[in-house]
């Protein structure tokens, strides 16, 4: 039970026991009361997560495996049903449960009365538990299983709303397009199975392709395929667009998909293969790239939004594009680094992006469900508590120094000029992206004051759907943002910059120590950089000026003349869903077309030989009168023909 | 002396008594009485030719069917049950509603001859009362 496997067995099995008696609840009375398992097993979970890390932090080794036990097996393939727990996933489960925790308090109080109470918790149970075990994951399938699970829960809580058609639409175009991330996923393990002496748990696959070197075109493309599923996942350019639409779900799914779970998905993806990525050079800067393309384009998209979620669902796209950053330098520059400065931003990022989607919430459960910042405006003495947490929030997220955000994208930047100053071969783009990365910064800085300052300041204006009853969420809401807040303001300070707690205790992950082992890259002395850190600051109080001086008499949002082109091009998200739309939906539509023509088609063929035997048959149809006696004669009447046919013609 | 050619005779007799019956009555239970008479007229046939080859093979084949033969009425006479309580009748052109759809139904052209009216049941008294006695057995005793 103490072990560390076992403990985390039981953080596993929680939230779908959690999932099972919300089940039983639903049928019952007591269906206002199906959150209470959610929470306790997040709770619980998040309490035996933090026990976890102490043990992984004071055991002699770092990582734990646990029996193998054969799940399926077919010639070659064999595949184990194996968890490990090592510093990096008990970091994830830790996160993971301690943020769904509070998510799960604030949305009893959030969809309070809802007419699908209980389905709600069942699915963000079910939703949590795939994360532990995508997290816990020692084997490819199993991890491919689990990440399959959670693409379904954010299927059906993105649809949670069915019958309201942009709901269904948003949760169609969530699945398909992650899909096509996950074929991708799925052909780079089959191919990693095939080149990773027919392994496809992930400890023994590395020690096999660390000690037998592969072909360098076969891992670079396995490595691109598993960057694909990534990709779909963790919503990057070019498949971002299913994350904006999926605002259509309740907001604490919106908060439970970008903060603790899916989305991070592709990041610790990225992170555990490591010793992978580390061997290819043209994976690291294929994913750098499409991280700042993904970072710099939902930036900009941010900017002209208007919707409040989606302002926020941008900025996620553009800072899980931050984290992609920092992973593909992970092979030109110590991999420990670089996966730390990615999984710190992961870790303060979960932070106060749940702390926004939640205030965000607060101020749609006070409008009445209005989200659109057009509408609404100067709710700061309506809403105090709600406004001081959103401010916490975006100043985490813009990154102003000395908060959470500041830390972590401080060592993102770091990771990004130690690589463009190393012995890398594309030095060249690590430099371009390390620009692009400060240009977001005072993006971000900018589209997240923008929508503080239209939802917060100047003259109150409330919509219609408020009534005159818009008030401050009641206190199960603010506790979760209040205690969030207090993590997206100290956490960071708290945990790395002063006393590398963080990175010290994720650095001894066996994984990570592989790869840096393999990626031939001395440490980096842990330094702070006066430069680095003076540049943003001063980009991001560019953004946040520019922001104040637009925006501070609130809303409505009145543009300088020269700004309007780039907000209209912004606000139509610079035309991509149109492309695809037309690129690839509408010749998807005119196949599907053909295809039905061409069954019906097939349809009419069969439909003629059938013709045959019903003509027959209607030929024959009036034997069948129903007399008994009938029946009989005609069977004593054939017996008599048949037995003179024998007996005179061929018995003579 | 008794030949083969007297239990062929039998049999055959006994069969196309059986196959007419069948043919021309209507009475379920009647139907299947004469459907009986032919499996016998066949169980005849068996043993005759067992006797005749001095085997004992057809007077096995005999002891089966008579078996099957049981079994038989036992299904049938259930199922004969059933139909009963569902038509209230024996009929068998009763169930000609089983044909297929479109055929028109085949409809008697003489009627049934009325059942002759049955005399009751003679009805014991209860026990230790004394009979009701019709007048002319009071006359005899």
């Amino acid at each position: 039970m103490s072990d560390p496997i076992g403990l985390a067995l039981i953080i596993l099995a929680m939230p779908l026991v959690a999932a099972l008696i919300a089940v039983l609840l639903s049928g019952t009375s007591l269906r206002t009361l199906a959150n209470l398992p959610l929470i306790v097993a997040c709770g619980g979970g998040a309490i035996l997560a933090f026990t976890l890390l102490g043990k992984v932090a004071d055991a002699s080794t770092a990582q734990f495996v646990s029996d193998n036990i054969t799940w399926f097996a077919a010639g070659h393939l064999r595949v184990s049903f194996t968890i490990t727990v090592d510093p990096l996933s008990a970091f994830m489960l830790a996160m993971v449960t301690f943020i769904a925790m509070w998510i799960a308090i604030f949305s009893s109080g959030y969809m309070h009365g809802d007419k699908g109470y209980p389905r709600f918790f069942i699915l963000m149970s079910l939703f949590v538990f795939s994360m532990c075990g995508l997290v816990l994951a020692n084997n490819f399938l199993l991890l491919v299983a689990f990440w399959e699970g959670v693409g379904l829960c954010s299927y059906l809580l993105v649809g949670y709303y069915y019958s309201k058609p942009s709901a269904a639409a948003a949760a169609r175009k969530a699945f398909l397009i992650t899909r096509i991330g996950d074929t991708g996923l799925i052909l780079g393990i089959f191919l990693l199975w095939r080149m990773g002496g027919w392994h496809t748990d992930l400890t023994a696959l590395f020690d096999h392709i660390a000690k037998n070197p592969p072909d360098q075109g076969m891992l670079t493309t396995a490595c691109l395929l598993l960057f694909c599923g990534a990709v779909g996942k963790s919503a990057q350019f070019p498949l971002y667009v299913w994350l904006p639409d999926a605002m259509e779900g309740p907001t604490p799914v919106s908060a439970l998909i970008h903060a603790a779970t899916m989305v991070t998905a592709g990041v610790y993806l990225i992170a555990r293969c490591a010793p992978l990525f580390a061997l290819c050079p043209d994976a690291q800067i294929t994913i750098a790239w499409i991280g700042g393309i993904s970072a710099i384009l939902a930036g900009f998209l941010a900017i002209g939004q208007h919707d409040l979620k989606r302002v926020l669902a941008y900025s996620t796209v553009s800072q899980l594009g931050y984290m992609f950053l920092a992973l593909g330098t992970l092979g030109a520059i110590n991999p420990v680094f670089a996966v730390t400065a990615a999984m710190f931003h992961l870790l303060t990022h979960a932070f106060f992006k749940a702390l926004l989607f939640l205030s965000a919430g607060s101020v749609m459960h006070a409008m009445g469900g209005v989200i659109d910042m057009r509408r609404f405006g100067g709710l700061r003495k309506r809403m105090p508590i709600t406004h001081i947490t959103f401010l916490c929030g975006a100043g985490a997220l813009a990154a102003i120094p000395l908060l959470s955000g500041f830390w972590s994208k401080d060592l993102i930047f770091e990771a990004l000029s130690e690589a463009s100053e190393s012995a890398s071969p594309f030095t060249a783009g690590y430099y371009i992206l390390l620009t692009v990365a400060f240009l977001t910064a005072f993006l971000t800085a900018f589209y997240t004051f923008r929508a503080y300052f239209l939802t917060f300041w100047g003259p109150e204006r409330l919509p219609a759907e408020a009534g005159d009853h818009a008030h401050e969420s009641p206190g199960v809401m603010t506790v979760p943002l209040m205690v969030l807040s207090l993590g997206a303001l100290f956490l960071g300070a708290a945990v790395e910059p002063f006393n590398h707690l963080f990175s010290g205790f994720l650095e001894r992950t066996p994984s990570l120590q592989l790869a840096a082992t393999l990626a031939h890259s001395s440490t980096i002395a842990q330094h702070f950089n006066w430069t680095i850190a003076g540049i943003g600051t001063v980009l991001v109080l560019a953004g946040l000026g520019m922001a104040f001086a637009m925006y501070r008499q609130g809303g409505p949002e009145k543009l300088p003349w020269a700004l309007e082109p780039v907000f209209q091009a912004s606000e139509s998200k610079l035309y991509v869903d149109d492309v695809y739309e037309a690129a690839i939906v509408k010749p998807a539509t005119g196949l599907a077309f053909l295809a039905r023509v061409f069954d019906g088609f097939l349809d009419g063929l069969a439909r003629l030989i059938s013709a045959i035997p019903r003509l027959l048959g209607q030929w024959l149809r009036p034997m069948q009168n129903g007399l008994v006696q009938f029946y009989a004669l005609s069977m004593a009447l054939g017996l008599a023909v048949f037995l003179s046919f024998v007996l005179f013609r061929v018995a003579r | 002396m008794i030949s083969l050619w007297h239990y062929l005779a039998v049999a055959a007799a006994l069969f196309g008594i059986g196959l007419v019956g069948f043919l021309t009555r209507r009475n379920l239970i009647t139907m299947f009485l004469c459907a009986e008479m032919m499996l016998q007229a066949v169980a005849i046939n068996f043993a005759a030719f067992a006797r005749f080859h001095g085997n004992l093979q057809g007077q096995v084949f005999v002891m089966f069917l008579i078996a099957v033969a049981a079994c038989e009425a036992g299904l049938a006479l259930a199922l004969f049950l059933m139909l009963y309580r569902r038509g209230k009748s024996l009929d068998s052109s009763d169930w000609q509603t089983l044909r297929e759809l479109g055929v028109p139904p085949a409809i008697d052209t003489q009627s049934f001859p009325a059942p002759a009216p049955v005399e009751p049941d003679p009805v014991l008294s209860p026990a230790g009362a004394r009979p009701a006695l019709s007048t002319e057995e009071a006359a005899r005793v």
